[in-house]
């Protein structure tokens, strides 16, 4: 086996790139977080589930409700509960559903609630199919049934909150599909449910919101521990905050933007926030 | 998992690193590729850090992560529609190759399964057992692979002299 030794030799002399490094480093932090990530789904679905069920008790007794009306977190004017959630398994994929609905809140609500609903149909669906073509492809170059199921495919649509006032609640709603990163997406809500509006960056940061956005923005990027990770504006990377930019408003009361990946940083970097202060 | 098995184990991934990355180069001769390859594998394997039984059994439960990513990379490659070769002649992305007609360029040009064995066996230097755990096949396939791979070998080396 001496031959070997030297294939060995010519093999370990493959060239390391020297990124390989920071690659390595990001699919640490990528896969701590996707971990997390879903640790935080599990214990939000639990919480929501004792809520659908006190829910069920304050629509069947006065005595409970009236109680529960000096509770400070249930007194408030609204409630984000989960109206549907279920998780469906066939050999060929899994599909997990939270879908979260506002309590409370009147017509406004009544209005957030149905997008939501369509959102979350459409991304089922689309998850779905997504997932068949990938199959009739997988089977098609000669992949197995028995290979396919190895492959633990999963469609998920959760959300999560972020904070919540007494008339005011930021969430997000998120879907995946577990083999392509790319389908990654979140959707940020940010309502004033006394006014029954949009949070909007403005209404949280005044008039300037543009300028202090940008300027936050900016600081943070080149304050960063390693700057290089962004695009730079001449390379389509950030410019400026506008209406479309998406955020949610933190415990704190801070608004937080979100970039989706590939917008300012390598996709590797995943979403990318920013929080700014008030 | 505990703190400390989650360190343990990027500790491993870091300093290992470029054993997985010339694994992956050997399987896609894709310097891009490699990269994507081992990144994917080292995100996969932090998320599914609890099917880690055996801290001692991180090197076979995490080269068959990179397996897998390498063989589904391969497979969807297949999917991928093929530029005409003319359009790709013009100079290489691609790191040079191990010296033509070697041994270790007689190795890549087995056939993939059979060439992971080998590659795994002597260049790793993993045994029978462990191979067999990381290409998710039984033993005894392992072993002709291997045996069907060195006779590949040695005839094409005798074919020469």
């Amino acid at each position: 086996m001496n031959d070997f030794k030297h294939a060995k030799e010519e093999y370990e002399a493959t060239p390391i790139p020297a990124e390989l490094e920071d690659r390595v480093r990001a699919g640490i932090r990528q896969g701590k977080a996707n971990l997390a990530r879903r640790a935080w789904s599990r214990r939000l679905g639990t919480v929501a589930a004792c809520f659908v069920v006190m829910v069920g008790v304050l629509n069947l007794s006065p005595t409970v409700a009236a109680a529960a009306a000096d509770v400070p977190v249930l007194g408030s004017l609204f409630q984000v509960l989960t109206v549907r959630s279920f998780t469906d398994t066939t050999p060929d994929r899994t599909l997990e559903v939270e879908q979260p609905a506002i309590q409370g809140g009147g017509a406004f609500a009544q209005q957030v609630n149905e997008e939501i609903q369509k959102r979350v149909d459409a991304k089922t669906a689309e998850g779905e199919q997504m997932v068949a073509e990938y199959k009739e492809a997988f089977l098609a170059t000669g992949g197995t049934q028995e290979e396919w199921e190895q492959h633990n495919i999963a469609v998920s649509v959760t959300y999560q909150i972020e904070s919540q006032t007494e008339s005011t609640v930021s969430f997000l709603v998120e879907s995946n599909v577990s083999f392509a990163n790319a389908y990654w997406e979140r959707t940020y809500y940010n309502l004033d449910l006394a006014a029954g509006k949009e949070l909007t960056l403005a209404d949280v940061l005044g008039e300037d919101w543009v300028t202090i956005c940008n300027d936050s923005i900016k600081a943070q990027m080149a304050g960063a521990e390693d700057s290089s990770v962004y695009f730079a504006a001449e390379q389509g990377g950030f410019s400026t905050v506008d209406e479309t930019t998406q955020f949610y408003v933190n415990e704190a009361g801070d608004p937080v933007v979100v970039f989706p990946p590939y917008t300012v940083a390598p996709g590797a970097v995943g979403y990318v926030e920013f929080t700014v202060g008030r | 998992m505990s703190k400390t098995r989650e360190t343990q184990l990027t500790t491993y991934l870091v300093e290992n690193q470029a054993r997985f990355y010339r694994l992956a180069y050997s399987y896609l001769n894709n310097r891009e590729e490699a990269l994507d390859a081992v990144q994917t594998a080292v995100c996969k394997a932090l998320e599914k850090q609890d099917s880690l039984k055996d801290a001692d059994a991180v090197r076979t439960w995490f080269y068959r992560i990179l397996v897998n990513v390498c063989t589904d990379l391969l497979r969807q490659r297949k999917r991928v529609t093929l530029v005409p070769p003319e359009a790709l002649e013009t100079g290489s992305y691609e790191d040079p190759l191990p010296e033509a007609g070697s041994l270790a360029r007689r190795v890549d040009a087995l056939p993939p399964e059979i060439a992971a064995v080998i590659r795994l066996r002597f260049y790793e230097e993993l045994s029978l057992q462990e191979i067999s755990a990381v290409v998710n096949c039984p033993l005894s396939t392992v072993k002709t692979r291997l045996y069907t791979g060195l006779k590949k070998l040695r005839i094409q080396l005798e074919g020469e002299l």
